[in-house]
């Protein structure tokens, strides 16, 4: 899944028809001095600015600001751009037209299964969250768009009547087109709002996840992905995303601060079995990471760096289980390596190694890691005969 | 018994070298059961025609290659499963075509990274046709003592380790493919092994869920009991625990749940918006997945650590109840023949080397030229002479004599388009031949009337030296065995007209305190014939070749420095005809000496 930000989640609404409300995405206030200049409708509307980045609770944070005129909206752009919040740095402001209303309503779809499900409450904001029941469903089978009247149906279900029953169906129709033409995942708009001025639709926010593999055919999609936990990748995590995205196989990395266990597992599976049993034994994840697919030895060093990094880490576990093709050898040679860098940079005193691991040259790869001990390294090695996630036992028994 | 794929399973697999290399695979769990390779065809367009040879036992099979897969059902009406390696971009368009095709019944898709919608489709079409889509993201499916599809199992060695040669008990399901090949070793371990385990692909929306192989396994009388392993996220166990709960069941359930690491993870990791609401109901969490399960009547370990005994103790059970017997291990099982390299790694081979080198060795992480790292050789300063020297002739020359090879190599690299050499090159370029052929249609040029004088003056300069011949007896001598001198003599330059080529290379190299014998012979010999005619002065051909037997080269290696300065030269005039866009060369009538007979009449065929 692919998290897409505000304004060019926007973006792909309004090309399906979708009212939105004017937006700019702005870099710095001159920026959007420029801009200013240019549209008539930042002069002339109420606006709203908001810190444009993969960040929960804006709002508390002091990161979105209403009702401001453009001066007002110079000055919130300026004070929010360069600010620090936690491990992130606020880079862009989205800049929108005001749209004064009355009436909030929900409208979403998700992919389910079958095909997918489009979801509609005649209320919104956070009024839906406490009356989840007020919100009305329509299933679809993958490859099946809703008829007009089944959008009605919905629309009437959910408790619109008169002509916002037909304008919500239309809205939901075009919330689905956007859906199943643009490869998303979920696509939500809390709260549609109706316009004051002509009693329209508008979508007042845009929450995108889309389907990254599905990006080969949407040549348009010219925006990067945002995280999808509520904040920004850090340096490092973005360094180990470089590196995936140039090799064949995979390596993954997400730092979790304050955990005492670091994980350097092989394989999506194994990994999250890995991280259960830390959880399991009372321990504290440092990160969740992951290679698999027969990744270059120099890529496994990249992720080994990385994980050796972690502040007060403890034990690292380098688990896996018996691989169908990645060279235990060869990958092993990456996290050798990075452990030999790490140890000569001094991140490795008071830091256990736990090894586990079969597969293709396993014997050649665990003697290999064995070896390390006689580097002065405090590791313990051990083959397919002891279980999958014993070595996090052992490691999380050891005081 | 086994599900999915038996002993009647034949495959064509769509794509290329990955699913070559999967074959590959699936042969050598053939040969491990003895049974013939089940690989029939392949289906990529790009080599239809051709054929892939797929090694099994010490032989070679060759497998055909299609277009299109009713092309390859239609030459091997028995092929009934297809087995996808295409790139994402192209995989549905693949697998529907296979799961469109009569004879198919189950389309495995190993690709990874297929868009959501192309899988649901593919699912939807494959329920509507009553077939099976297994995939996207499959590792495989492995049916002990039966069949192989795909790569799980892993390599020839865990096969037999995982005793997947003969059939256990114990069906596997699972979404992780880093994971089947250590559930299969555990089911061995701890039991009697497996029936069929099925990689179902870690997608979101995989083509098949675990209840239409719950069912299958159901259906199976050898299977009873079967594992399944989950990924975090989807409802697939939530529904194969109602699969398992809705009535008395024969196979018994043991299913190990992962993603409790989410419940501590911190809450930032999730993201809050109000279609979390969904996972409220706890759907889809680990703990959901568990407590459903166990409510059900499956058997759910507390780690993946404890899945080993928990498998144990449900197949102690079934022997204890009569509904296993003790498997019986085969006396002797086939080993997979050694490649020559290792068997030789392991000191079981000799083999006698076709041919022999002591030049160079690129074995390292760099060539070496006759020991010493090329990389080395540059940061100390050596160049291309020395490098000359190393190849040529295995030594390490001095500063000076590289100064004389850069020097000869500089002066000899192009003498202009009209020497035959540049002008078979230009015309080759002309007619638009590559760049190698029309370098190479100059180089034949080089012989004894262009260039090719080097390595033969030199010869016989040589051996009037070494048999300190005057240079009358040396003249005498070369009129009686062999005719003109080679190196002396030019086309166009002459006493009057002197080679300023020859006069700056013979002015360089005296000016040094080296001896030069063989020069000094040549220039003698030079005195002689120039005075007999003035155009039998030393050419650059016999400087050369002159100098560079003083300083120690074998006269075979000598034409190799016109062969190498000249190149240089060739290609510049075929890359300056190519800028040029030259066209096609027609020699003109005029230049032609017409000497055939004139037009006759051609008498009747007698």
């Amino acid at each position: 899944m692919a998290k897409v930000l505000e304004g060019p989640g926007m973006g792909l609404m309004k090309k399906w028809g979708i009212n939105v409300p004017n937006y700019v995405v702005v870099t710095s206030v001159d920026e959007l001095t420029k801009l200013g200049q240019a549209n008539e409708w930042l002069k002339k509307s109420k606006l709203v600015a908001k810190a444009h980045e993969a960040l929960g609770s804006r709002f508390k944070l002091g990161l979105v600001k209403v009702d401001l005129d453009f001066k007002t909206a110079e000055a919130a752009t300026k004070e929010m751009i360069g600010r620090q919040v936690g491990s992130i740095t606020v880079t862009q402001v989205i800049v929108s037209e005001m749209i004064p209303h009355k009436e909030e309503y929900y409208c979403a779809v998700k992919s389910t299964r079958e095909g997918s499900e489009i979801l509609v409450a005649n209320c919104g904001g956070i009024e839906v969250e406490s009356n989840w029941e007020r919100v009305k469903r329509l299933c679809l089978e993958v490859g099946q768009a809703p008829s007009a009247e089944s959008l009605e149906k919905l629309s009437k279900e959910a408790g619109f009547a008169g002509p916002l029953a037909k304008k919500m169906a239309d809205f939901a129709g075009k919330m689905f087109a956007c859906f199943d033409n643009e490869d998303a995942q979920y696509l939500e708009v809390n709260p549609v709002v109706v316009r004051e001025s002509d009693g329209e639709l508008v979508a007042l926010d845009a929450v995108t996840l889309l389907d990254g593999d599905a990006k080969f055919r949407h040549p348009d999609w010219n925006f990067a992905f945002a995280a999808e936990f509520g904040r920004a990748y850090s340096k490092n995590e973005m360094e180990v995303m470089a590196v995936d995205s140039k090799i064949k196989g995979s390596v993954k990395f997400i730092e979790i601060p304050g955990g005492d266990t670091a994980m350097l597992p092989a394989g999506g599976g194994a990994s999250v079995y890995y991280s259960d049993a830390v959880v399991a034994r009372g321990g504290k994840l440092a990160n969740y990471a992951e290679y698999s697919g027969d990744p270059p030895d120099w890529a496994v060093e990249v992720l080994t760096e990385k994980v050796c990094s972690l502040p007060g880490i403890k034990n690292i576990i380098v688990g896996g289980a018996i691989a169908n093709f990645t060279d235990v050898k060869k990958t092993f040679g990456g996290i050798i390596n990075g452990f030999r860098k790490a140890k000569a940079d001094g991140k490795m005193n008071n830091v256990k190694i736990w090894v586990r691991r079969g597969g293709p040259r396993e014997k050649e790869g665990l003697d290999a890691m064995r070896a390390l001990k006689d580097e002065g390294f405090d590791i313990n090695v051990f083959d397919r005969n002891t279980p999958l996630t014993d070595i996090v036992d052992k490691a999380l028994q050891v005081k | 018994m086994s599900i999915l794929a038996n002993k009647d399973t034949r495959v064509v697999i769509q794509g290329g070298q990955a699913g070559v290399n999967a074959a590959r695979r699936m042969a050598e769990f053939c040969y491990l059961i003895k049974r013939p390779l089940n690989v029939e065809a392949f289906v990529y367009p790009p080599d239809a025609g051709k054929t892939n040879e797929i090694p099994y036992g010490s032989g070679l099979i060759a497998i055909p290659v299609y277009k299109t897969i009713a092309e390859a059902t239609k030459n091997h009406p028995s092929i009934n499963t297809s087995l996808v390696y295409i790139g994402a971009d192209r995989a549905m368009k693949g697998g529907m075509e296979a799961l469109d095709d009569a004879h198919i019944k189950v389309v495995s898709m190993i690709t990874e990274g297929v868009p959501e919608k192309d899988a649901k489709l593919l699912g939807a079409h494959a329920r509507k046709l009553g077939k099976v889509f297994n995939g996207p993201s499959s590792i495989g499916i492995i049916s002990a003592g039966a069949c192989r599809l795909g790569v799980i199992g892993g390599a020839f060695d865990n096969l037999v380790l995982s005793k997947l040669y003969r059939e256990g008990s114990f069906g596997v399901i699972t979404k992780s493919g880093g994971l089947s090949n250590e559930i299969i070793w555990i089911c061995s371990q701890f039991a009697d092994g497996i029936t069929t385990a099925i990689g179902i692909g870690g997608d979101a929306y995989p083509g098949t869920d675990y209840v239409s192989y719950l069912e299958m396994f159901e259906n199976d009388p050898q299977t009873k009991a079967v594992v399944i392993v989950g990924e975090m996220g989807g409802d697939l166990e939530e529904r194969a625990a109602e699969w398992y709960g809705a009535k008395k069941r024969r196979v018994k359930l043991i299913a190990v749940v992962s993603g409790f690491c989410q419940e501590s993870l911190p809450k930032g990791m999730k993201f809050g918006h109000a279609g979390a609401k969904e996972g409220m109901k706890g759907e889809g969490s680990a703990r959901s997945k568990s407590d459903a399960l166990k409510k059900a009547g499956a058997l759910v370990p507390p780690t993946f650590g404890a899945l080993g005994p928990a498998i144990k103790d449900t197949y102690e059970e079934l022997l204890k109840s009569g509904q296993v017997k003790a498997p019986v291990e085969p006396a002797s099982l086939p080993k997979l023949p050694k490649t020559v390299e290792e068997a030789m790694k392991a000191d079981e081979v000799m083999v006698a080397p076709l041919i022999r080198t002591t030049i160079s060795d690129d074995r390292g992480d760099e060539p070496c030229y006759d020991g010493y790292p090329a990389s080395e050789l540059i940061n100390k300063g050596y160049e291309i002479p020395h490098v000359i020297g190393l190849l040529w002739d295995k030594r390490l020359i001095s500063k000076q004599e590289a100064e004389i090879i850069k020097r000869i190599m500089m002066l000899s690299a192009d003498h202009g388009p009209c020497v035959s050499g540049a002008y078979a090159t230009i015309l080759a370029a002309c007619a638009g031949i590559g760049l190698s052929q029309s370098v190479a249609a100059g180089m034949i040029m080089i012989g004894p009337r262009f260039g090719g004088a080097v390595t033969d003056a030199g010869r016989f300069f040589k051996y009037a030296v070494d048999n300190k011949m005057s240079v009358d007896e040396f003249l005498a001598y070369m009129k009686k065995n062999h005719g003109p001198v080679p190196g002396i003599g030019h086309r166009v330059k002459s006493l009057r007209n002197p080679d300023k080529r020859v006069k700056e290379l013979v002015g360089y190299v005296k000016s040094l305190p080296i001896k030069t014998p063989c020069l000094d012979f040549a220039l003698q010999v030079e005195q002689v014939t120039a005075a007999k005619k003035d155009n039998l002065i030393l050419n650059v051909d016999g400087t050369m070749a002159a100098v560079l037997v003083d300083i120690g080269f074998p006269v075979d290696s000598l034409n190799g420095f016109f062969i190498l300065s000249r190149t240089i030269g060739l290609i510049g005039h075929w890359v300056d005809q190519k800028r040029q866009e030259s066209r096609l060369i027609r020699l003109f009538d005029y230049l032609v000496n017409y000497a055939a007979p004139k037009r006759r009449e051609v008498p009747p065929l007698k």
